[in-house]
């Protein structure tokens, strides 16, 4: 119902939104259980700063000559974690950029390391840079401890009214209508927020799977 | 003559700087989100977790630039679990 995934596309969406028109980058990555192979720190931060470059006139010369490097040696290396992060804190320092991670918790703990360090050495030369990261409470300690004194956070938890707008979507899309009657629609639409208010729905990346 | 053959290596420039471009970037990473955030974006329901972006919290991360020292760079948002996971489809 509310996922960490949700927030994080509301967030994203919200933030390009704002961005439209300005000078400004966002980029983002969804981290996965299922995926956890691929999803190594170069990789990740690869592609946030594909996703930065992306929106550029042009690809940074810096960026041209390290490609031409790698082509040259077995075949096409790929580009190296040091390379990325020295061309994320480039990129990152001359224009206003946002970078949303969602689900830290599912990338494997080692990575986990790795990136926080790397996304720790950006904002050192680029403080001005924008970092939204979701995940359960367990991992809290971790991003602090990598990000010290960087860090505000936020607990979410469904309100009352998403839970409402939850039911009312749902109620919506039933394909069977027949079966439902005022009475019934009622009881759901005031029965349902009041068991759920009383817990903390958070559900993984898994949850979307029937 | 000589005005339209420049301007047609220019185009012939512009056209190999593009793909190039586009091979630099695919050599970045092999990931793609963009689908990813496609498809949550089209399931989520229209707004649920709107309030989040209203927080004295968001909005303060938001318009930070790095300034001073009390900047926070970084917005950790931490699903509570409380009772365990729900499941609600």
């Amino acid at each position: 119902m509310l996922t960490s995934c949700d927030i994080s596309s509301l967030v994203i969406d919200s933030l390009c939104d704002q961005a439209g028109g300005q000078d400004v980058a966002v980029a983002c990555f969804y981290f996965d259980f299922a995926a956890q192979k691929e999803q190594s720190p170069t990789s990740v931060l690869g592609v946030l700063l594909k996703q930065v470059v992306g929106g550029l006139d042009e690809v940074p010369g810096e960026m041209v000559r390290a490609y031409e490097n790698q082509k040259k040696v077995i075949g096409g290396r790929g580009p190296r974690l040091s390379d990325i992060v020295g061309m994320l804190q480039t990129t990152t320092s001359e224009k206003r950029t946002f970078i949303c991670i969602d689900a830290l918790d599912e990338c494997v703990a080692g990575h986990q390391v790795k990136l926080l360090g790397s996304l720790s050495q950006i904002l050192r030369k680029s403080p001005g840079t924008r970092i939204f990261v979701t995940g359960r409470p367990h991992i809290e300690t971790e991003v602090r401890r990598r990000l010290a004194g960087r860090v505000t956070s936020v607990s979410v938890t469904p309100r009352r009214d998403d839970i409402i707008s939850y039911l009312r979507a749902k109620l919506n899309e039933d394909i069977i209508p027949d079966a439902m009657d005022s009475g019934l629609e009622a009881d759901i639409m005031k029965k349902i927020p009041d068991d759920i208010s009383e817990m903390c729905v958070w559900l993984p990346t898994l949850g979307r799977l029937p | 003559m000589s005005q339209s053959f420049s301007n047609n290596i220019n185009s012939f420039n512009t056209f190999t700087v593009a793909d190039d471009g586009s091979k630099i970037l695919a050599w970045l990473s092999p990931l793609e989100p963009r689908l990813r955030h496609q498809d949550i974006q089209e399931s989520r329901v229209e707004g649920i977790g709107e309030w989040l972006l209203q927080t004295e919290e968001f909005r303060i991360w938001c318009a930070g630039s790095g300034g001073d020292e009390s900047d926070s760079a970084v917005l950790f948002c931490r699903g509570d679990p409380g009772a365990g996971k729900t499941y609600i489809r």
